[in-house]
């Protein structure tokens, strides 16, 4: 299968830029630097690549949105990978970090951003030394700096590591991090692309679809839309989890049937495909997908949302018989209990409403009408926040009484576990 | 202009509004609590969602801006469903205590849970709990009500700039409080607990002292003063339980200054409650008739020639009804000319030229001054003079103006870009023509002027502002003169802008020069053929015997003013009689005591720093004795065979509206300012010929006194809120400022009480170490007894060199 932004790494040093070029590193960089940025974005649009971070949004038509005017523009990496599951982006940074500052640079050339930020998570250490250095590997060859490959064009590169909270991969919480203030995700409109990065016009995007950048240039993006499957070209990292014997991040084209990767490339379910209770398809906030459908359904944006989830960040976390969906449920919960910012009323006190319930159910301590509650609380909660955050905390909720009813009904009548 | 349908009714906006200015426009009240007209957007509460066609999701009016073609439905089950929602959210950790709570009756989040709120809890979960903070003695906290709006955050950020409050932690964990647990200290903290939609931040003189529904309002103009905010008596029972911002767009926004909000409890404490007389016989002051106390006073000014009486008005707490009252009474009925209210000014030659309204009030409006794109502050301090207009010029600076300001001392200012220069006290009129040399002719080299020279030749709308260090400097004459010669340079003072403003601080100042009460105009400005003695003369004339009876309107000489010693002097030389609200020891040692009503007890007209003259109600009663002062005058006025003409006080205000037009009916109502730029000319010499100042140099220690913002008038003195305030700053009565390099040489330490001594005078007081004065100079209150640091100056000192003693 076509590789792309895993195609070096099982290569020996490949986070260095002698062996990032000796496999034609840069070239599609100077290739870019000759095309006018329009035309990058032209290239992208055709693509058709939708944003690796979750959303899924047209990278291409993001990229169209900066306005043409003579403020000054920047371009964040979002490589505050913090999606419960996903572990894609830290393999790209630790293994091949000059193809995201490669992309990056192709990226600021195209939206005429003159200085570029990587927010790096702040639990990735490792990663972080390895992308400072490569970065100081570029300015050492003069790939970053006043005058890219000496062609006059200016993009300077600074890595920035956060501190932790999940609500700063929310592109408008990580800008307010990024400015040195507390991660509160902003309203908007107006949107990043017009009042971003200190009231600039500002593009984010995700690790993954900066590392595509380079190939779809290469390669044009007629090439790439032929990968994948229609409004879902490409290919994609799964970061498989769970209850799988071989699990890892998998890059393969989009489309792929969700039974394949797990049978083929992540070494199959534990104890066999008959033993698959569910899986979580695009990292924790998306809602659980049952067995039935998991052996039909294929991993593409629109498949996995026909089906009732979202193919989100690419974390597919698979669960076996032996998990007791109202255990996992609670766990989540408390997740997004604990990283709700607190800005807005429905998710702050939402969320803490929703993970005390599923405790007490958990606990044994539910009572009739929880279930009724429970989804009556998370429908409050969806579509009124200021981000993102408030959705993802009550999709898991629903998702899973719809598909697992009957154990939440369990736990309420009997006061333990369906599962032994 | 973008036209949208709100529930079915069209309407145009402004292009960039929001669809709550929209409904608004359209009478439509969609609920918030986050949502502030005066502070930024933070769209966090969600309880303004409403439905717009073709959006999935509900969105927030308060922060989408309107376009074109959008139909917006405020009221649809969508939205229904969403506040409903919201309001459960915001009521499952929100403790049921509104019998108890201060905000009840008048709560944002009780009328809308009555409106949207569930009839009972499905929360059956843990509430959290939360912390309560000591912020000091005007805000009082019960933060488990916090719903979380963060209006107060952003009040503290952008309004006061103190950054005081703030948000820690996350989640449902988050808690809004005091970065650092320690008490407020901004000068508009006051109005928290109005900015608070629920009952987390609370009015803590007002903690638990009514209910607001048992509460009668009475609308007032505050006269602590010159800036003549609007504001609400809240009263109960005769008393004053809680005064609160009414919202004025051209002079107080919706805000209220601490000492405008909370003087009023000094106001019922140590009255004048009868008329007394000295008795012949005793010689101490006894209760009498306020018939025996007019034929007393009327005796008493019958004694001795016209010439041989003298008024001094107070410059605070008097209605401009008082002011007219007085001067006609002194003028027409006695027959003095001597009569004045400026016993803080030291500069008296200004009284030769003729000066206009113009040049001694404020020129641009409260509402422009934000406009301004430069501000020059002359020994100014507006924050701690007029905090309401400091909040016009500090949203200048917001919105890019640049500020420069020139005094003494470094002032604590939140003005942004401010630029300071410590000019000596005595230098500033130096400073100021090299400053106008730089302005008309850009010399080389380095001058300390050169960078404000620089950026005031390119100023459009340039701001200058004279403040009460300026108005009452020994040089006050020469400054006003550059003042406005450098404004002139710029093309500043025209029909549109009009960048010259003298701040009379006081209350009551503004009217007393309308009406005047000056020995060298009368009301309305005519210019008058005799002239009397101004303030310094008259105190002066009673020392030496030439003034035999002082008529005090609510002023004590021996307190106030440039020479407290001098006053005190005069006093006991001259016959007194004291007509005033407050005790004094004026009144203590006067002849007769006729006892006046204080603000907030009378229907008075006020006029403020802009000139703009307002009707203030009354909300409570004085002591039962207590007359208005103007009906005092009326009644003794019988006595003499020239009576005041005005028997009502709808006559009176005809005949002040006769003698100022501003006074006027329909002037007061139309409410409007027009820019002045009638100045006198002034190139008759700048600066004043052979004014002395006392300029600086020499060794030895500068003394240079300041008003005590939160204790300077009767009042404010008597008000504990306000005393409470005071504690632990190094602020207040009696407390002398001191660098702490000049502590270390003289081997004084912080709280140490000091004698200052100046020839045979000397005072005593406490030392505050302050880094904002300079070497050199004595940063003292011009406050009150025991510490009278005023006691050490005389007029014609200029900024006495005083020595120094550990004690």
């Amino acid at each position: 299968m076509t590789k792309i932004v895993f195609k070096n790494i099982h290569r020996e040093n490949s986070h260095t830029l002698a062996v990032y070029r000796a496999n034609g590193g840069y070239q599609t960089l100077e290739k870019a630097l000759s095309m006018p940025g329009d035309d990058i974005i032209d290239e992208v649009k055709r693509s058709g690549i939708r944003g690796r971070g979750g959303a899924g949004f047209p990278a291409g038509l993001k990229w169209s949105f900066i306005p043409k005017d003579d403020r000054a523009k920047y371009l964040v990496c979002n490589a505050d990978e913090g999606e419960p599951g996903t572990c894609k982006d830290r393999d790209i940074i630790r293994y091949d970090p000059h193809l995201l500052i490669e992309g990056m640079i192709i990226a600021g050339h195209a939206v005429k951003a003159e200085r570029g930020y990587i927010y790096i998570r702040g639990e990735f250490v490792r990663e972080a030394e390895v992308l400072q250095a490569a970065v100081e590997e570029a300015y050492a060859a003069g790939l970053l700096g006043g005058s890219v490959m000496g062609r006059g064009v200016r993009f300077d590169l600074a890595v920035h590591r956060g501190a932790g909270a999940y609500v700063c991969g929310e592109e408008t919480g990580l800008l307010e991090s990024l400015e040195g203030k507390k991660g509160q995700p902003r309203l908007k409109p107006p949107f990043p692309a017009n009042i971003g990065l200190y009231g600039g016009p500002t593009v984010v995007n995700n690790v993954e679809t900066l590392a595509s950048v380079p190939d779809i240039i290469a390669n044009g993006g007629a090439w790439y839309a032929k990968l994948g499957v229609e409004k879902s070209s490409g290919t994609k990292l799964f970061s498989v989890s769970g209850h799988v014997n071989k699990p890892g991040n998998f890059e393969v084209e989009l489309g792929i049937p969700l039974k394949v990767l797990l049978e083929e490339y992540a070494g199959g379910v534990r104890g066999g495909w008959e033993r698959l209770k569910g899986v979580i398809p695009g990292g924790s906030s998306s809602p659980i997908l049952p067995k039935a459908v998991c052996d039909t359904v294929t991993m593409d944006y629109d498949a996995i949302g026909r089906a009732g989830s979202m193919l989100g960040s690419g974390a597919v976390i698979v669960i076996d018989q032996s998990v007791c969906i109202v255990r996992a449920i609670a766990r989540l919960s408390r997740f997004y209990r604990h990283e709700s910012c607190g800005q807005c009323s429905p998710c702050r006190e939402g969320t803490g409403w929703l993970s005390q319930m599923m405790t007490r159910m958990e606990q044994g301590k539910g009572v009739p009408g929880d279930i009724e509650l429970l989804q009556s609380v998370a429908d409050n909660i969806q579509g009124k926040t200021i981000c993102a955050l408030g959705d993802a905390a009550a999709l898991p909720v629903v998702g899973a009484i719809r598909a697992f009813r009957e154990e939440f009904e369990y736990h309420i009548t009997h006061g333990r576990c369906m599962v032994a | 202009m973008p036209t949208l349908i709100v529930d079915g009714k069209e309407i145009s906006v402004q292009p960039g509004a929001t669809i709550m200015d929209a409904a608004r426009l359209l009478g439509i009240y969609i609920p918030h609590f986050c949502y502030h007209p005066q502070l930024s957007l933070a769209g966090n509460c969600r309880m303004c969602l409403v439905e717009v066609e073709k959006m999935p999701k509900p969105v927030i009016s308060c922060a989408m801006p309107v376009s074109e073609g959008m139909v917006v439905k405020t009221d649809s089950a969508m939205v229904r469903q969403s506040r409903k929602a919201v309001m459960e959210f915001l009521l499952i950790n929100h403790p049921l205590d509104c019998p108890v709570c201060d905000q009840g009756g008048e709560c944002t989040l009780q009328d809308l849970a009555m409106k949207y709120g569930p009839d009972r809890a499905r929360y059956h979960e843990f509430k959290r709990h939360a912390q309560d903070f000591d912020l000091g003695p005007l805000v009082e906290t019960e933060m488990q009500r916090c719903i979380h709006c963060t209006r107060c955050i952003r009040f503290s950020d952008e309004i006061t700039g103190m950054e005081e409050m703030g948000a820690v932690f996350r989640g449902d964990h988050m808690q809004v409080g005091p970065y650092i647990a320690k008490p407020l200290l901004s000068e508009l903290s006051g109005n928290l607990p109005e900015v608070c939609p629920v009952g987390a931040l609370n009015n803590k003189p007002f903690h638990f002292q009514a209910r607001g529904w048992e509460l009668k309002k009475s609308e007032a103009i505050c006269a602590h003063c010159g800036v003549g905010c609007h504001l609400r008596i809240d009263h109960l029972d005769g008393q004053i339980r809680r005064v609160q911002a009414r919202s004025c767009g051209a002079i107080n926004q919706v805000w209220l200054c601490d000492k405008g909000r909370f003087a009023y409890d000094g106001l019922h404490r140590e009255r004048l409650e009868h008329p007394m007389v000295r008795s012949e016989e005793s010689h101490s002051l006894q209760e009498a008739t306020w018939a025996a106390a007019l034929d007393r006073t009327a005796e008493l000014l019958k004694k001795f020639k016209p010439e041989e009486v003298a008024g001094l008005a107070s410059e605070e707490n008097q209605g401009a009804e008082e002011l007219f009252a007085f001067q006609d009474f002194m003028r027409r009925v006695v027959g003095t000319p001597h009569l004045d209210h400026r016993l803080r000014q030291r500069d008296f030659s200004g009284d030769e030229q003729p000066l206009t309204r113009a040049d001694l009030l404020m020129n641009t409006p409260l509402e422009a001054m934000p406009q301004a794109d430069l501000i020059l502050l002359i020994g100014a301090d507006p924050r701690f003079e007029a905090p309401l207009l400091n909040l016009r010029l500090r949203q200048a600076t917001q919105a890019g103006a640049r500020a420069f300001a020139i005094h003494p001392r470094l002032l604590n200012a939140n003005l942004l870009n401010l630029t300071q220069s410590v000019v000596g006290p005595g230098d500033e009129v130096a400073w100021l023509e090299a400053l106008l040399r730089e302005v008309t002719t850009p010399g080389g080299g380095e001058s300390p002027q050169r960078e404000l020279a620089a950026a005031w030749r390119q100023a459009k709308r340039p701001l200058l502002l004279l403040g009460e260090y300026a108005v009452n400097h020994p040089q006050a004459e020469s400054i006003r003169r550059l003042a406005v010669a450098l404004l002139e340079s710029v093309g500043a003072i025209g029909a549109s802008w009009n960048g010259f403003n003298r701040l009379v601080s006081r209350g009551s100042a503004a009217a007393a020069q309308d009406m005047g009460v000056v020995p060298h105009r009368g009301p309305g400005y005519q210019r008058l053929e005799q002239r009397g003695r101004h303030a310094q003369h008259i105190l002066q004339g009673a020392a030496k015997g030439e003034i035999r009876v002082l008529f005090l309107l609510g002023c004590d000489p021996g307190l106030q003013g440039v020479d407290t010693l001098l006053g005190r002097t005069a006093l006991s030389k001259a016959y007194v009689i004291y007509l005033g609200s407050h005790q004094t020891p004026a009144a203590e040692g006067a002849d007769v005591v006729l006892p006046g009503l204080a603000m907030a007890e009378r229907q008075a007209t006020l006029t403020n720093v802009e000139g703009r003259a307002q009707r203030s109600d009354l909300a409570v009663m004085g002591p039962l004795q207590a007359k208005e002062d103007w009906r005092v005058l009326r009644a003794l006025s019988d006595r003499f065979s020239q009576p005041l003409p005005y028997n009502s006080r709808e006559a009176l205000r005809a005949a002040m509206a006769k003698a100022d037009h501003r006074y006027g009916l329909d002037e007061l109502e139309a409410g409007e300012l027009t820019v002045a730029c009638d100045h006198s000319p002034v190139t008759v010499g700048l600066p004043v010929a052979g004014q002395g100042g006392g300029a600086s140099g020499g060794e030895g220690l500068r003394l240079v006194l300041e008003s005590p913002f939160y204790q300077d008038d009767a009042v404010s003195r008597r008000s504990t809120i306000l005393g409470q305030l005071t504690q632990g700053r190094s602020v207040g009565l009696g407390v002398l400022r001191l660098n702490p390099q000049d502590a270390a040489q003289y081997k004084i330490q912080a709280g140490q009480k000091v004698r200052l001594l100046r020839d045979a005078r000397s005072v005593e007081c406490r030392v505050a170490l302050d880094g904002n004065v300079p070497r050199g100079v004595l940063l003292g209150d011009a406050g009150y007894a025991p510490a009278l640091m005023q006691d050490l100056c005389d007029w014609d000192g200029g900024f006495p060199q005083v020595s120094l003693v550990g004690l």
